[in-house]
């Protein structure tokens, strides 16, 4: 269970984040929605800890995350993967590598270093490639490929760090409507099939509501609201939202597009 | 409909002050820039005609060197050599140079090195190397191991490090921040993200500098070598000495003929090296 208590990230006297207190069971799929500004990639990137807290605790079980430092601080980020709106992928590395990167923390430097990875390893990668389609492409450099594809790669990344928590800050942002129905159904049947707490950051209401078993609403820092996405009315939204709201409402919903213009997707339920 | 400016002003005086100042700052230093040049050129005689008294001169020393001419096949032999040696002074001082540079590069690097002094002083130790030109090297090593090209490529070598550092850690500086942060936000360490998210980055940027440097090395094999750091250029400095002008062309053609090939051969390696889209990877 992942608790955030009263977190605040101040940059130059702002809060970018203010305040937030949430509790995370083992399983849910979170949503976390509002407009540009509102502070959710800067809370997500505080529980990887990208950023740290100005104040505030954020606790896994038992562990105080904030207080980790040195490697047990990268045994956490080994545990709680993330996937980045930008990917974030070495682009002239190939595929392979920049999946077996999930492995980082359990490497030995001296070997890993050389690019001396182990067929244990490289099985792995290939299989988490395989189970979204990507297997095909691990030898060409991430950067070939569309920006889909490339996300696909962050998701195999995040699968074999074998994570308890997937962290995904707006995974969607940078794709078209096909590729952002793949991305999804990958986040969720992360979420349903391997169990893994997934928390995603949308800018898209109609996805996160869609795909979500809870939402996240915030506003200038702010936790705003938190409930199901049934609880969410229109109203609410539109003050989440402010000026934005007519971009992110009441738009066709991407799920709505025929079977047969999808990929395959089959994560193998291991 | 719009707020009016001067509620703007007052919510954002930040955006709004100073900027005529600002401007007038940029003309008059401007202006006091092109003054101090024309004070210089005058200075160093340029409008004081021998310049243009010089030019007259300049057409007969050309008119002497052509045709460029060896004289006899025993100097076409004996350049031919010596031009090797020095594309070998300038390989050798080149490699070598990059290959010590590296570790200091990343020494230097914001973002490699956190540690502020372990930076500043591999930053300030770059500067020092930096400061000594190669032609002070140069005399410096024919004076430690003796006149030969093992000083002329030592000379390269210690010149370039300094240069090598300075440019290896600037191109890692410059590199996305994105590809390292995916390597964190794995778990892995400070040595992955260097070596999975910045190196891949830069090592396309590292040959193609190295590889310059090369080219350029060549040049300046050519230089010390007046010196007597081996190579071709104690024959060219000979030539010119003993007013053997049409000896001294051919040299200078010779060195060009070595050059062009250099910057051939360097680019089929460069991309080589870093590979088209989708070729080979660091």
């Amino acid at each position: 269970m992942l608790r955030l208590e009263g977190v605040t990230k101040s940059f130059a006297g702002k809060h970018a984040v203010d305040n937030a207190t949430l509790t995370v069971p083992v399983g849910q799929m979170v949503g976390v929605i509002g407009r540009s500004g509102a502070g959710k990639s800067t809370l997500l990137r505080m529980i990887n800890r990208l950023g740290d807290p100005t104040s505030g605790r954020i606790l896994f079980g038992d562990t105080d995350v904030t207080a980790l430092r040195g490697r047990p601080l990268r045994a956490w980020r080994a545990r709680c993967a993330m996937i980045f709106q930008q990917f974030n992928l070495a682009g002239r590395l190939d595929v392979l590598t920049n999946v077996l990167m999930g492995r980082a923390f359990h490497m030995p430097p001296s070997r890993a270093l050389l690019k001396m990875w182990t067929d244990e390893e490289k099985a792995q990668a290939l299989s988490a490639l395989e189970s979204l389609d990507m297997a095909r492409m691990a030898g060409q450099r991430a950067e070939t490929l569309s920006g889909g594809q490339q996300q696909r790669v962050a998701i195999a990344r995040a699968l074999v760090q074998e994570p308890d928590i997937v962290l995904a800050d707006e995974p969607i942002a940078s794709l078209d409507p096909r590729n952002t129905k793949v991305v999804m159904d990958a986040l969720q049947h992360i979420n349903r099939h391997l169990g893994i707490t997934v928390i995603c950051n949308l800018h898209s209401l109609d996805l996160a509501r869609g795909y979500c078993d809870r939402l996240v609403g915030m506003s200038a820092g702010r936790v705003v609201f938190d409930d199901a996405p049934a609880a969410l009315t229109d109203a609410t939204a539109r003050d989440l939202y402010g000026l934005e709201a007519g971009d992110v409402i009441g738009h066709a919903p991407p799920m709505a597009l025929p079977a047969g213009a999808q990929p395959g997707f089959a994560l193998a339920g291991s | 409909m719009r707020a009016p400016t001067s509620s703007l002003r007052e919510r954002y005086p930040e955006h709004f002050q100073g900027f005529g100042r600002d401007r007038f700052v940029a003309a008059a230093i401007g202006f006091a820039l092109f003054a101090l040049l024309i004070y210089a050129m005058g200075h160093l005689g340029f409008f004081d005609g021998t310049l243009l008294a010089g030019f007259g001169r300049l057409f007969e020393i050309v008119g002497l060197m052509l045709p460029p001419d060896p004289g006899s096949w025993a100097h076409v032999k004996t350049f031919s050599v010596s031009l090797i040696e020095t594309i070998a002074i300038a390989l050798l001082g080149t490699l070598s140079a990059a290959v010590l540079a590296l570790p200091l590069a990343f020494l230097a690097a914001r973002n490699v090195t956190a540690q502020r002094v372990v930076r500043f002083l591999s930053r300030r130790s770059l500067d020092t190397i930096r400061s000594v030109d190669i032609l002070v090297w140069a005399l410096i090593w024919i004076n430690v191991v003796g006149l030969g090209p093992f000083a002329g490529a030592l000379a390269i070598m210690t010149a370039d490090i300094g240069s090598f550092g300075k440019l290896f850690s600037e191109a890692m500086e410059a590199a996305d921040r994105k590809p390292v942060e995916g390597i964190t936000s794995t778990g892995g360490s400070h040595v992955f993200g260097i070596r999975f998210g910045i190196l891949p980055e830069v090592f396309p940027v590292l040959i193609s500098q190295i590889l310059y440097y090369f080219e350029s090395n060549t040049r300046s094999a050519s230089i010390i070598g007046i010196v007597g750091a081996g190579g071709i250029g104690l024959h060219l400095a000979e030539a010119i000495r003993t007013l053997e002008l049409q000896q001294t062309s051919f040299i200078v053609l010779m060195i060009l003929v070595a050059v062009a090939a250099i910057d051939f051969l360097s680019n089929r390696l460069r991309f080589a090296l870093i590979g088209r889209r989708g070729g080979a990877t660091a």
